[in-house]
């Protein structure tokens, strides 16, 4: 039989810390974005918060801004194959280390996942100058290819996962029927992983859109890439248009990521 | 039979495929500009561009702004194959590209415009299409009498509210050699000029990573005073933003600003049809125009207007008014001085 | 029986060469290549030494520039952890519609741009910025506060920009401690602060030791978030390798300070592991 609880005065504060600070760590995850929106809509040159007026004209003036547009397509471009290529080596490997308990396994586990750990920048750096020394002319083919790299564990990791909760006896039941291999794997894995395999997509094309560090230095004006042609804006002049474009870019990436939490949680597979 | 799904794939990888940067489309390499940032790059795209692309069929160009140590960092890491096709340049860079061999003769004989240019702007190893002026900036609204002097920046009342560049710029570097020269120095020696930067530190709020950015703080109103490029500040001060140029009265800094064809380019047609855009009296003119106020080479352009009443009633008044340097003394230590302020000038 | 089928949920380690393949080529390659370039001991490339590595070592304002940077993605991560345990914990006690919409809050600044999230703290930092405006309007202060270009703005900002890679692992480790244990304490008399301090924060110290691994990692090399809001003059170590690389084209001290940068990021990785392996003994009940 439980005890009745003494009234524990602890229990109050104890809530109320965690409460406020919970609220103080919600505020500060989610101000930027709100300001970023606001200050979109001013009608003023400066970016002033509040604004002293409110109008559409930013968003009218990205019509215009063909050079932000070049970068925007630019980086959609190379995200898309990025992905791709990611999609096709990633799974591929991760069907082989996933449950494995080889040592051989652990090893390139380890070396597929060490992008994600060492400062992107150095590697950036180095990839430059592989090209460069090779004699290889910057293109959009060696920015895939960097951004690849550091894009790919995303894949593996969801995939892994995907992999580790995937329940064999389906599979032993799929072989016991007499599918091959192949078929197993068409008709049975690839479905039950296919969330799994999207996130992976998904968080590699964002890392992608988004990515710096690579994008730094491999790309040049002719390859340009959308975060790096704004902070060079932000760096040398300050157009409001640039407001405009982070609140086209929250937008959207609001809606890319509400359409995959519900076709794929992503919330649970991000962990 | 084709069924949803690989329909759905076919079409996915058709796009994919005219997506992928340059397989599908031929088109001529995009001629890519290496211009300086904030109000040039705006003044540009508004007035330059749009001129090249009548005189070129709609050819594509892509603005890249930076520094034009930058451009000279870019172009010599990637001499057999630019990233950059047409540079602009100040004085010392100016020099430096040359002694590299990093420019293209311009075709002299090809050209309709240089010879109205004026003689100092006639430059073979690449034209100059304007010239540019630092003096002080100050927000008028806070600072109600304006400067006369650079000792006015010291003020004390200005704590904090001072805002400068790094010495990577032509702004920051001819600065210095300005304070160094009012202080006893010279381009030969800027010590008492580091000094006087030291002394500076209390009232600094800002060192800002080119003058463009320099002039988006007084738009945000992080600083009130500092050395400033003219033509940096016109386009916000059209915007509205409380901003005011004035010339100290030890003489403002002029210089020319040239630009060159880059060695090696593939584009070696566009940069010369961007370059005669830049010379043309029809843009020069429109460029000296409000809101740009960018002083003309082009004899066929009268200097006149705000340019002739803040600056120079013409080439030969600007001579008589303002500084000219000597950048090749600069240069020889440039690097060194880049360095000692990155090392002790923080705010 | 069980002999008869090739075992159906391994796949070959074949699988995994052409990855493997591509990561010799584009990532082992290029990081020997770095290794070897930081050993030339002048720009042109000629000769081999340990100069770019004594020039880094033996100089107070390199060996400031890492110090500081390791310093800022301490002070960034302690902040994180502070605000966001109990981010974390309250999520994990929430009612299952609200946790959904809470999770979508935490990882939306994860997937967007870096640069959108910083450009939004020069708004809120700037003198005519939310923060100035508040304080002046509250009569706080009277003039504008600088906080843009100091190295607590930078703190606050990278905080903010790293703070879902501290969040998500600690949620799940949070939610998987028993909820028995805090029921068991708290029947046994301890109030909600002595079971938070004896049972549930050790119970999810390998949450903030991965968490804590990946924000200090994250806040360290920030590129873009150092130089936005900390101005040129705050110097940190992914500026100083872009400088040397970029502006002044030197690429033999660049390739050392990104080795040492690396080697100093490993470093700390494995100290976070070491503490990672002591945790989860120390966790086990």
């Amino acid at each position: 039989m439980m005890q009745p609880q003494r009234p524990d005065p602890g229990h109050v504060s104890f809530r109320l810390v965690m409460g406020l600070l919970a609220a103080l760590a919600i505020l500060l995850l989610v101000l930027p974005s709100f300001v970023v929106i606001v200050v979109s809509f001013t009608s003023s040159y400066s970016l002033r918060f509040p604004p002293p007026g409110y109008s559409m004209r930013w968003y009218a003036a990205l019509g215009d801004a063909w050079q932000l547009q070049f970068a925007a397509w630019n980086s959609f471009s190379v995200a898309l194959w990025t992905t791709g290529l990611s999609v096709l080596l990633g799974v591929a490997a991760a069907l082989a280390i996933a449950r494995s308990t080889s040592l051989k396994a652990k090893v390139l586990d380890s070396l597929f996942m060490s992008p994600l750990v060492l400062p992107a920048l150095a590697f950036g750096l180095s990839v430059l100058m592989l090209f460069s020394l090779a004699g290889v002319p910057i293109s959009p083919l060696t920015l895939i290819i960097g951004h690849v790299i550091v894009c790919v564990p995303y894949v593996i990791r969801t995939t892994v996962a995907a992999l580790a909760q995937l329940d064999t006896v389906l599979l032993e039941s799929s072989a016991s029927l007499g599918a091959s291999r192949w078929y197993s794997f068409r008709r049975v894995t690839l479905p039950l992983i296919r969330p799994g395999i999207l996130a992976g997509a998904f968080l590699a094309f964002m890392s992608s859109f988004d990515n710096v560090p690579v994008s730094l230095f491999l790309r040049d004006a002719r390859t340009d890439m959308l975060p790096i042609r704004m902070w060079q804006d932000l760096e040398g002049k300050l157009d409001v248009t640039i407001a405009a474009a982070s609140g086209v870019i929250i937008a959207l990436t609001v809606t890319a990521l509400i359409i995959m939490e519900r076709t794929s949680g992503l919330s649970r597979r991000i962990r | 039979m084709l069924d949803r799904r690989q329909m759905m794939m076919t079409a996915l990888t058709l796009g994919a495929l005219h997506a992928f940067p340059g397989i599908s489309r031929a088109q001529a390499r995009r001629l890519v500009f290496a211009t300086f940032t904030g109000s040039w790059e705006e003044a540009h795209r508004d007035v330059l561009v749009p001129a090249y692309r009548k005189m070129t069929n709609n050819a594509d160009i892509a603005l890249d702004p930076m520094l034009s140590v930058d451009q000279i960092a870019k172009v010599t890491a990637a001499r057999a194959n630019p990233p950059i096709d047409v540079m602009l340049h100040d004085p010392g860079p100016a020099l430096v590209a040359i002694g590299q061999d990093l420019v293209e003769p311009y075709p002299v004989a090809q050209s309709a415009y240089y010879k109205d240019l004026i003689s100092d702007a006639q430059v073979e190893t690449g034209p100059a299409p304007f010239f540019q002026v630092v003096g002080i900036t100050y927000n008028p609204d806070k600072i109600k009498t304006p400067p006369t002097s650079w000792k006015d920046i010291w003020d004390p009342k200005y704590k904090g509210r001072v805002g400068i560049t790094n010495l990577n710029s032509t702004l920051g570097t001819g600065w210095l050699v300005e304070i160094a020269r009012m202080h006893g120095g010279s381009e030969k020696d800027v010590s008492a000029g580091f000094k006087a930067l030291e002394d500076l530190k209390p009232n600094l709020g800002a060192v800002a990573a080119n003058p463009g950015q320099l002039a988006t703080l007084y738009q945000q109103g992080q600083i009130d005073i500092g050395p400033g490029n003219f033509n940096a500040i016109q386009i916000l001060k059209a915007r509205g933003v409380p901003v005011e140029f004035v010339a100290p009265k030890e003489g403002a800094i002029a210089f020319k600003t040239t630009i060159h064809i880059v060695k090696n380019t593939p584009n070696k047609e566009l940069a010369f049809k961007l370059i005669e855009a830049a010379l043309s009296p029809e843009v020069q003119g429109k460029l000296m125009e409000s809101p740009y106020l960018i002083v003309p080479t082009n004899t066929k352009v009268k200097m006149g207007g705000e340019v002739a009443k803040a600056l120079a009633k013409d080439h030969a008044d600007m001579k008589k008014k303002f500084v000219f340097q000597d950048w090749v003394e600069i240069n020889k230590q440039r690097s060194a001085w880049i360095e000692k302020f990155n090392r002790e000038i923080k705010i | 029986m069980a002999t008869a089928f090739p075992p159906v949920t391994r796949y070959e380690l074949k699988l995994a060469a052409p990855l493997a393949g591509f990561y010799l080529v584009f990532f082992v390659g290029p990081l020997v290549l770095l290794t070897i370039v930081s050993f030339y001991t002048d720009t042109k490339m000629t000769a081999f030494g340990l100069t770019q590595y004594a020039r880094f070592l033996l100089d107070p304002f390199s060996l400031a520039v890492l110090a500081s940077t390791l310093w800022l993605g301490l002070k960034v991560t302690l902040l994180c952890l502070l605000l966001g345990y109990p981010l974390a914990f309250v999520i994990t006690r929430s009612p299952n519609w609200l946790q959904g919409l809470l999770i979508i809050v935490v990882i939306l600044p994860l997937l967007t741009s870096v640069v959108v999230r910083t450009f939004a703290w020069i708004v809120i930092l700037g003198r005519q910025g939310i923060v100035n405006s508040t304080l002046m309007a509250l009569g706080l202060a009277d003039t504008p506060l600088r906080l843009l270009y100091t190295e607590s703005g930078v703190v606050v900002a990278l905080a903010q920009v790293q703070m879902p890679l501290m969040v998500l692992p600690l949620i799940t480790a949070i939610s998987r401690i028993d909820p028995n244990l805090q029921d068991a304490s708290s029947a046994l008399g301890a109030g909600a602060w002595r079971t938070f301090f004896r049972v549930t924060l050790p119970l999810s110290l390998p949450g903030i030791v991965a968490g804590s691994l990946l924000t200090f990692a994250a806040a360290i090399t920030a590129f873009i978030t150092q130089s936005l809001v900390g101005g040129g003059q705050m110097l940190f170590m992914p500026m100083y390798l872009y400088q040397q690389a970029s502006t002044l084209n030197n690429w033999p001290f660049a390739a050392a300070i990104a080795i040492i940068f690396l080697i100093a990021v490993l470093g700390c990785v494995t100290i976070f592991n070491q503490l990672g392996r002591l945790s989860r003994g120390y966790a086990q009940v």
